[in-house]
């Protein structure tokens, strides 16, 4: 008899459905600079969407900085969900370094886990006073530019691979002439930020210097947010396409139990709602129909690809941004 | 530090200054304006320049104060850990404090003859009684150091007890290479290596009773193919079953071997079986057990009794302690044999134990077998040597009716319970079987040849290894209970069980003779009475 109670009970709870309770889950989603603004209206969008989809509160806050930086700091223990980084690169360290994603991350989100896409401009100031029309006028003695720090900032890397690119193309692929090209360029830099938004402060707030290179989001952006009187974006013939990369960081998932809000994070980055948002914060879509519709927004400009040029990010950072690569030698002379 | 605020209005004035003089000097020449302007122009960038260089080295050093130690006190608990989070030092604890009320059940005595006019008890049970207990007291201290030696001291001070549970160090070399010495719980058995904090159910099953608790020794240890894949191979003391090492050095020189492969294929997929785990683990060890006088005492090497969900002892082999006083006359007294009769350990010792998990969403499934071979004999002369084959096996089921999560390691409650904001915590329903069986021969009736036995036995047929009418050939449980997560911290909980068993009782009515006759004969073995315990659980573990 007991021991037919006893099954009853079990069955009887086994049926049992989940009683429905809003849970409160709070995302931490650990991205480079000039991000802010996007992911402040993404990640609004996206607590709607979760609300709407499971009932369940979900708070996001984010941090920026380098993204070279924002990486270490993940690997240092910051228990980010998902980590938006400005490019591969960084974000492989997070396998490299730290075993806190496995090695093919890049597999597991379309184009390659680059939901969207951007490039580098010059900013200048109202009426380009040095007449700066191309990467050639930026290397000229007299003219002041404004980079943040390759070691440090995944914009500056882009900087950097972008110049480089338009000298070898510029001088039938010579690596030496190259290197003089960029060193030359960063002769013209006074001082060196640690990340984008840092460099956008000293250009546009601190009034240093002649030309910003920046992403084209941030060079939007600073139009937009200071007046188109006081700047303009000029588009250099060459430039590179930069794809930031996105990533749940998984065994920070794992631990906290936030894999599944925290893949859905990721994945509404490409849909409609978060292609439009990203389009509205000047970040190039990748989904064709939002692509499209913006078509006009972004200016059409020869980019090249750093696996095309460079080899891939592996190399590039080996070759330029290591401790004693090409970047060490030029700033040191 | 605003320098060019003073500076370049000094500058402008003097340049304007300047360009004044000049302009009443050569009134025409722009120029030279020009030049004045494009300098002053130059100089209000150089001081620009400096100025947020100096604003940037403000910053550096603002970011640098935050390499500081970081002291931490949260729900994850309090420590101390270095900017760089190279070095950590946490301080934990675990307090669970019990409840236990039996509405029936009985478990074995040991009471103690006085003298050669009081002899044993046929009735060598009694009725076990309900209790209120602090079940595990344990503070815990552990960090890291260098991000790769883990360390871990926990004494006990629940239950009765005060020694020191765990204290090893753990090098993390690699994911894939990892080396763990000191006191530690083997890489053995699935539910044991589950913290006593996230058990599903108050009491583990009977296959942790077969299964090693905590031993001294070694073990190397990783994780391969992302994690999905573990291993560990080690080398102990060795210990009994369910037991727990207290001692620092070994009593013998052979030494336990466990192996231990646990698969998760699809951890980290999209996928329903996610949750799937599954392996199987070993231990050998060729152990015998020392005989030595009653001043000296004796170390069998096998268990001290295996345990209902009640933790009331069903088994127990025959020791000196069962034969003077539990089940026949005092043959201390009557130049009994005492450790002359002792059934020890003696030669090979495995145990075969493949375990599995599952976790979806909300439902969380347990399972475990252990086979058990351990060669035994009796007395200081080894004699009636052979091999005891024990087995046990679990089935648990776990049920998050709110809706968390299920997983090996604790819940996290989607809302922690709190009157005021309306949040109940997680609620979990269980469910679990579990049996041990022991080998029949374990209860061979027989008599030991040998002439340096005790007179009064000597040739006379007797229970060898254990009195069926004492200890249960098997046992059977079946567990529910609910758990109640008031947050990731605190839980309480409340279990029902029912035991029975085969064997284990005699007959305890009519008047009990207390004769050497008893002892020898095979009448009167009965089942033992059900076991229905109601327990219950407060816990916090931070």
């Amino acid at each position: 008899m007991t021991k037919s109670l006893l099954h009853i009970s079990l069955l009887a709870a086994l049926a049992l459905t989940p009683i429905a309770q809003a849970a409160d889950i709070s995302l931490l989603n650990v991205s480079y600079d000039p991000t802010r603004e996007l992911y402040q209206d993404y990640n609004a969008a996206f607590a709607k969407y979760w609300k709407a989809k499971t009932g369940d509160n979900v708070t996001v806050k984010a941090s920026h900085g380098g993204s070279g930086k924002q990486a270490r700091a993940i690997i240092d223990g910051l228990d980010a969900d998902v980590a938006t980084l400005a490019l591969a690169y960084d974000v492989d360290q997070l396998h490299e370094k730290g075993k806190l994603i496995p090695k093919d991350w890049q597999k597991r989100l379309g184009h390659n886990s680059a939901p969207y896409t951007s490039t580098i401009v010059f900013l200048v100031r109202k009426g380009n006073p040095k007449k700066i029309k191309d990467w050639d006028d930026i290397v000229k003695p007299g003219v002041s530019v404004i980079t943040p720090n390759p070691k440090t900032s995944g914009g500056a890397r882009w900087n950097y691979l972008a110049a480089w690119a338009y000298a070898l193309k510029n001088n039938n692929n010579d690596e030496a002439k190259a290197k003089e090209f960029v060193g030359k360029l960063f002769k013209n830099v006074p001082v060196l930020d640690t990340g984008a938004r840092g460099a956008t402060t000293t250009f546009v707030e601190r009034g240093i210097g002649d030309v910003l290179l920046a992403w084209e989001n941030e060079a939007f952006l600073a139009k937009k947010e200071l007046g188109p009187d006081k700047f303009e974006i000029v588009v250099p013939s060459v430039s590179i396409l930069a794809e930031p990369t996105v990533t749940v960081v998984d065994k920070v998932v794992d631990k906290r139990k936030t894999r599944a809000v925290a893949t859905a994070y990721l994945e509404y980055l490409y849909s409609e709602e978060g292609q439009e948002i990203a389009a509205q914060n000047y970040y190039r879509p990748t989904l064709d129909s939002v692509a499209k519709k913006y078509e006009k927004s972004f200016p059409k400009v020869n980019l090249v690809k750093v696996d095309e040029v460079f080899g891939g990010w592996q190399k590039a950072q080996k070759v330029h941004f290591a401790d004693g690569g090409t970047f060490d030698e030029i700033y040191s002379k | 530090m605003n320098l060019n605020k003073k500076l370049i209005p000094a500058l402008i004035a003097s340049a304007l200054a300047s360009t004044a003089y000049s302009s009443t000097a050569l009134a025409n020449d722009s120029a030279e304006l020009e030049e004045l302007r494009a300098l002053v122009q130059q100089l209000e960038q150089k001081v620009k320049v400096i100025d947020r260089k100096s604003e940037l080295a403000e910053e550096a050093a603002a970011a640098k104060k935050k390499e500081t130690p970081v002291v931490k006190a949260s729900e994850k608990g309090f420590g101390i850990q270095s900017a760089d989070g190279q070095h950590e030092i946490k301080f934990r604890g675990l307090l669970q404090a019990d409840g236990r009320v039996f509405d029936q059940g009985k478990q074995i005595t040991q009471k103690a003859a006085s003298g050669a006019s009081t002899a044993g008890y046929l009735d060598n049970t009694e009725d076990a009684h309900g209790t209120a207990l602090l079940r595990r007291v344990r503070p815990t201290i552990e960090g890291k150091v260098f991000d790769k030696y883990d360390f871990r001291f926990t004494p006990e001070f629940g239950d009765g007890k005060a020694n020191v549970v765990d204290a090893y160090i753990d090098a993390r070399f690699d994911p894939a290479f990892q080396f763990k010495a000191g006191k530690f719980k083997p890489f053995v058995g699935l539910e044991r290596l589950q913290s006593g904090a996230d058990i599903k159910f108050i009491e583990r099953s009977y296959v942790s009773s077969i299964l090693p608790n905590r031993d001294v020794g070694f073990s190397l240890h990783g994780d391969l193919a992302n994690d999905r894949l573990s291993y560990a191979l080690g080398v102990y003391n060795g210990v009994v079953d369910g037991g727990d090492n207290t001692t620092s050095s070994d009593l013998n020189n052979s030494k336990d071997f466990a192996a231990r492969v646990f698969a998760t294929p699809f951890k980290g997929q999209d996928n329903p079986l996610e949750g799937l785990g599954f392996g199987i683990a070993a231990t050998y060890g060729d152990v015998t057990g020392q005989v030595k006088d009653t001043v000296n005492g004796s170390v069998t090497e096998l268990t001290t009794g295996y345990k209902t969900e009640g933790q009331q002892t069903f088994f127990q082999y025959n020791g000196a302690g069962v034969l003077r006083s539990g089940i026949g006359e005092n043959l201390t007294a009557t130049g009994g044999p005492g450790a002359s009769w002792l059934v020890h350990a003696d030669g090979q010792r495995y145990r075969l134990a493949p375990q599995a998990y599952y976790y979806f969403g909300p439902l969380g499934i347990q399972g475990e077998y252990v086979r058990e071979s351990q060669a035994v004999s009796v007395g200081a002369q080894n004699l009636a040597k052979t091999t005891l084959n024990n087995d046990a096996w679990q089935l648990g089921v776990s049920y998050l009716i709110t809706g968390e999560d299920a997983s090996f390691k604790g819940v996290k409650p989607k809302r922690n319970f709190d009157l005021n904001s309306g949040g109940w915590g997680a609620w979990e329903l269980v469910a679990r079987y579990s049996e041990l069986n022991l080998d029949d021969a374990a209860f061979s009736f027989g008599a030991l040849d040998s002439t340096a036995l005790n007179t009064t036995l000597n040739g006379k047929a007797h229970y060898l290894y254990a009195d069926p009418k004492a200890s249960a050939k098997s046992a059977h449980t079946w567990t529910v209970g609910a758990n109640w997560y008031l947050n990731p911290e605190v839980k309480f909980a409340l279990n029902y069980s029912q035991t029975s068993f085969n064997g284990g009782g005699g007959n305890l009515s009519g008047s009990p003779t207390n004769t050497f006759a008893d002892l020898v004969t095979q009448s009167d073995v009965r089942n033992r009475e059900d076991e229905r315990v109601l327990l219950a659980r407060f816990q916090i573990a931070y």
